[in-house]
């Protein structure tokens, strides 16, 4: 019998750029908006599977997504989480564009699908709080509205106190937060440290460990000790990096536990509770033979779910996402893991996939 | 493990420790506030020695306050010299990871003397 597969990383997208406007607030119909893509680093090749070439936008014909998906890849449910236009500096511009992508999406995706297998995402601008928990009190009663977006790109760390109310509004609606690299043209800082990569490898190999300054704050700063319910999802992987960055909190925690006292356990400790990660094609060891073992490391077969990243170009089969897995494992990390996450347990059991 | 003398009383007044030359590390006793205790003179990490770190207290968590932080157990705590794990002069245990503790020793005080059994 075949594992029943959630897909947590689809990117849906309009069927080309200027189609917001027909969603946008008319009171900022007549703005500069970008498009949805980077207009740099381009992935050589094309950043898209390369049989989406055909005229037009990838991902944007939900027949076509629900054929690619569920016929042809044995999906079962595909959470969307479209990109928005970027950390656009007018933060109340940004708001609308956040509300208009997310009436697209329940129109056209929702609502609209006669599968029952797409579920959505609440997208929402970090930059404008109060918006930010506006726009999900206004879409969180939606059925098939399964988790809260943000991008990865931010001026601040998620962990500090500004952003705390849309995690809490989040929290208190049961929604994970997924974090996820946007796209658009934003005010952003460099994507490393040292600033700008010039070529598409050393931008994708970095910008997904991005993932990390979140994650510290929040332990760090006490959000999930203050929210037990709030729930994180890095939706770019980077897992790679998670045993040795836990081992360097777990050890400072030790050192100076007494400059954040409210952090009342182990910084790895939180992570079964409040973190979860979508499977990447660059996380993994080379060589599957390593896998199993690796995978258990930092307790990562209880945190990772399968994200294809449909329809990029490195998007990922189910099959090829768990090789070299053991059969425990395989089964959390296509379905189990995101059913609970999710709270589509009942529904994957009683589905006949 | 012996008893033996460590000094005369009014020698390790309170804020006060005595490193006693027992067992392989030494072993030190501390007055808390007029109580006294003796922890081994070794730090559960890596095996510094401990008792030559610091004595104060550590800071709890208290949302009430402007810093969210209060001071408390002044002269209690003692942090290692080497990577500042802090440790309960009174119990042995690390602050961080209760489970993780060091060696604590008994002491008496008989006629103005204070004794250690280590």
């Amino acid at each position: 019998m075949k594992s029943p597969v959630i897909d947590t990383n689809v990117q849906p997208h309009f069927r080309y750029n200027a189609e917001i406007r027909k969603f946008i607030d008319p009171a900022y119909k007549t703005r500069a908006i970008p498009d949805v893509e980077q207009q740099w680093y381009q992935a050589p090749g094309g950043d898209y599977r390369a049989d989406l070439y055909d005229g037009k936008y990838p991902g944007s014909i939900p027949e076509t997504v629900a054929r690619h998906l569920f016929s042809d890849g044995g999906v079962d449910y595909a959470i969307l989480n479209p990109s928005t236009r970027g950390n656009v500096a007018d933060y109340l511009l940004n708001s609308r564009i956040c509300a208009a992508v997310n009436d697209w999406l329940v129109q056209r995706w929702l609502d609209a699908d006669v599968t029952g297998r797409f579920l959505g995402t609440i997208r929402v601008n970090p930059e404008d709080p109060r918006g930010a928990v506006a726009e999900i009190e206004r879409l969180a009663g939606h059925p098939k509205m399964v988790q809260v977006g943000v991008p990865m790109q931010s001026r601040e760390p998620y962990g500090k106190p500004m952003f705390e109310p849309i995690w809490e509004a989040a929290a208190a609606f049961g929604l994970p937060v997924a974090v996820h690299v946007n796209g658009g043209n934003g005010v952003d800082h460099a994507p490393t440290f040292a600033g700008h990569a010039h070529t598409y490898p050393g931008y994708a190999a970095f910008m997904p460990l991005n993932y990390f300054v979140h994650l510290a704050t929040l332990i760090v700063e006490g959000v999930f000790g203050r929210h037990p319910a709030a729930r994180f999802v890095f939706a770019d992987g980077g897992y790679d990096i998670l045993t040795p960055l836990m081992w360097r909190l777990d050890t400072f925690w030790l050192s100076m536990r007494d400059q954040t006292p409210w952090v009342d356990r182990y910084p790895s400790e939180y992570l079964a509770d409040h973190v979860r990660f979508c499977s990447s094609a660059f996380d993994g060891p080379t060589d599957p033979a390593d896998a199993r073992r690796w995978m258990d490391f930092t307790g990562k077969s209880d945190l990772v779910m399968y994200g294809s990243g449909y329809p990029h170009w490195s998007t990922t089969s189910p099959t090829d996402a768990v090789d070299g897995l053991d059969s425990e494992q395989r089964e959390k990390l296509l379905w189990r893991n995101a059913a609970g996450l999710y709270s589509l347990t009942r529904l994957m059991e009683g589905s006949d996939a | 493990m012996r008893r033996r003398r460590v000094c005369g009383v009014d020698e390790l007044p309170p804020g006060a420790m005595k490193l006693v030359a027992a067992g392989k590390f030494g072993v030190g006793v501390y007055n808390v506030g007029g109580q006294l205790y003796a922890i081994a003179n070794y730090c559960a990490h890596e095996g510094a020695p401990l008792c030559t770190g610091y004595v104060g207290g550590t800071n709890v968590h208290n949302p009430d306050r402007p810093g969210r932080l209060e001071f408390v157990r002044d002269g209690q705590i003692v942090r290692c010299p080497w990577h500042q794990w802090e440790f309960d002069v009174t119990n042995g245990r690390t602050l961080a990871d209760s489970s993780r503790k060091i060696r604590t020793y008994r002491v008496d005080v008989t006629d103005g003397e204070v004794f250690v059994t280590a």
